[in-house]
């Protein structure tokens, strides 16, 4: 049996991180994008300071106040660039296990 | 972030190689977990478990985010399969690794927290101190804890604090 499957009471629905910004369906190339990550329960506060310092090369002191952020705002914006450029942001916060979303910077 | 006492399970050596202290038990253990996350991977990543491994990546706009998941999902799974197949020689051996490969034992063990965690609906509140022992989930409420501890650990280690 695997220890990590689930029952029927221990499923849950993760609930999609909401935005309020209306979502605008023509594309403006000279927008930048930006790149958010949500907070989550699971996931060590020392674990995404961690993540941030070491992917975006942010000191210490910067990765914590995002992490802060995250914590008790519930996001923050880790990094901003053109859309290839956060698509890979978000390609590599995801690959560490970090709730990250991204959107045009309106 | 406290400071720690006691030698932890992992260590800094010298010329930036690592030294992960787990008894035989405990690495076994792990690697019976590892293995199950594979097999979980292999389901694909729909399965509910793995909510939290493939997140979505445009919240507001679904047509670039089945985009988006249509090229990058597969190679967020080859990516943390290769990362489960470098823990899973870290764990059957006892030599000295390198920061790579103790970065790849850390993603790795989050992995297994998100995993569980999910399963155990974690809430902000949530600590496996305050679960009863006659809870039916004591078992993985002490595996939860036990990840989180051992994370802890590979960060301070690799954040070349505690050494």
């Amino acid at each position: 049996m695997i220890f990590i499957a689930p029952t029927g009471s221990q499923q849950t629905e993760v609930a999609e991180p909401s935005v309020d910004i209306a979502t605008d369906e023509v594309v403006d190339l000279q927008v930048p994008w930006v790149v958010i990550v949500w907070n989550d329960p699971i996931n060590l506060m020392s674990y995404v300071s961690f993540v941030l310092q070491k992917l975006f090369g942010y000191p210490k002191a910067k990765a914590d106040i995002l992490m802060m952020d995250v914590h008790e705002k519930g996001r923050a914006v880790v990094s901003n660039g053109p859309r290839e450029k956060a698509e890979i942001d978000v390609f590599r916060l995801h690959e560490h296990g970090l709730w990250a979303t991204m959107q045009q910077d309106t | 972030m406290k400071r720690r006492k006691r030698e932890g399970p992992v260590i800094a050596r010298e010329n930036d190689m690592f030294e992960i202290t787990l008894s035989s038990d405990d690495r076994s253990t792990l690697l019976h977990f590892v293995d199950q996350l594979s097999e979980i991977l292999a389901m694909g990543p729909d399965d509910v478990r793995l909510r939290r491994l493939f997140p979505t990546a445009y919240n507001e706009n679904p047509e670039h985010d089945a985009e988006y998941q249509g090229y990058m999902r597969d190679e967020l799974t080859q990516s943390r399969s290769a990362s489960i197949a470098v823990v899973k020689e870290v764990l059957e051996s006892t030599e000295l690794i390198t920061a790579s490969q103790l970065h790849a034992f850390m993603t790795v063990l989050n992995n297994l927290r998100l995993v569980l965690g999910t399963l155990l609906d974690v809430g902000e509140d949530d600590f496996e101190d305050d679960i009863d022992e006659n809870d039916p989930t004591f078992g993985q409420w002490q595996l939860y804890g036990y990840l989180g501890w051992l994370l802890e650990w590979t960060i301070s280690a690799l954040s070349g604090e505690d050494n």
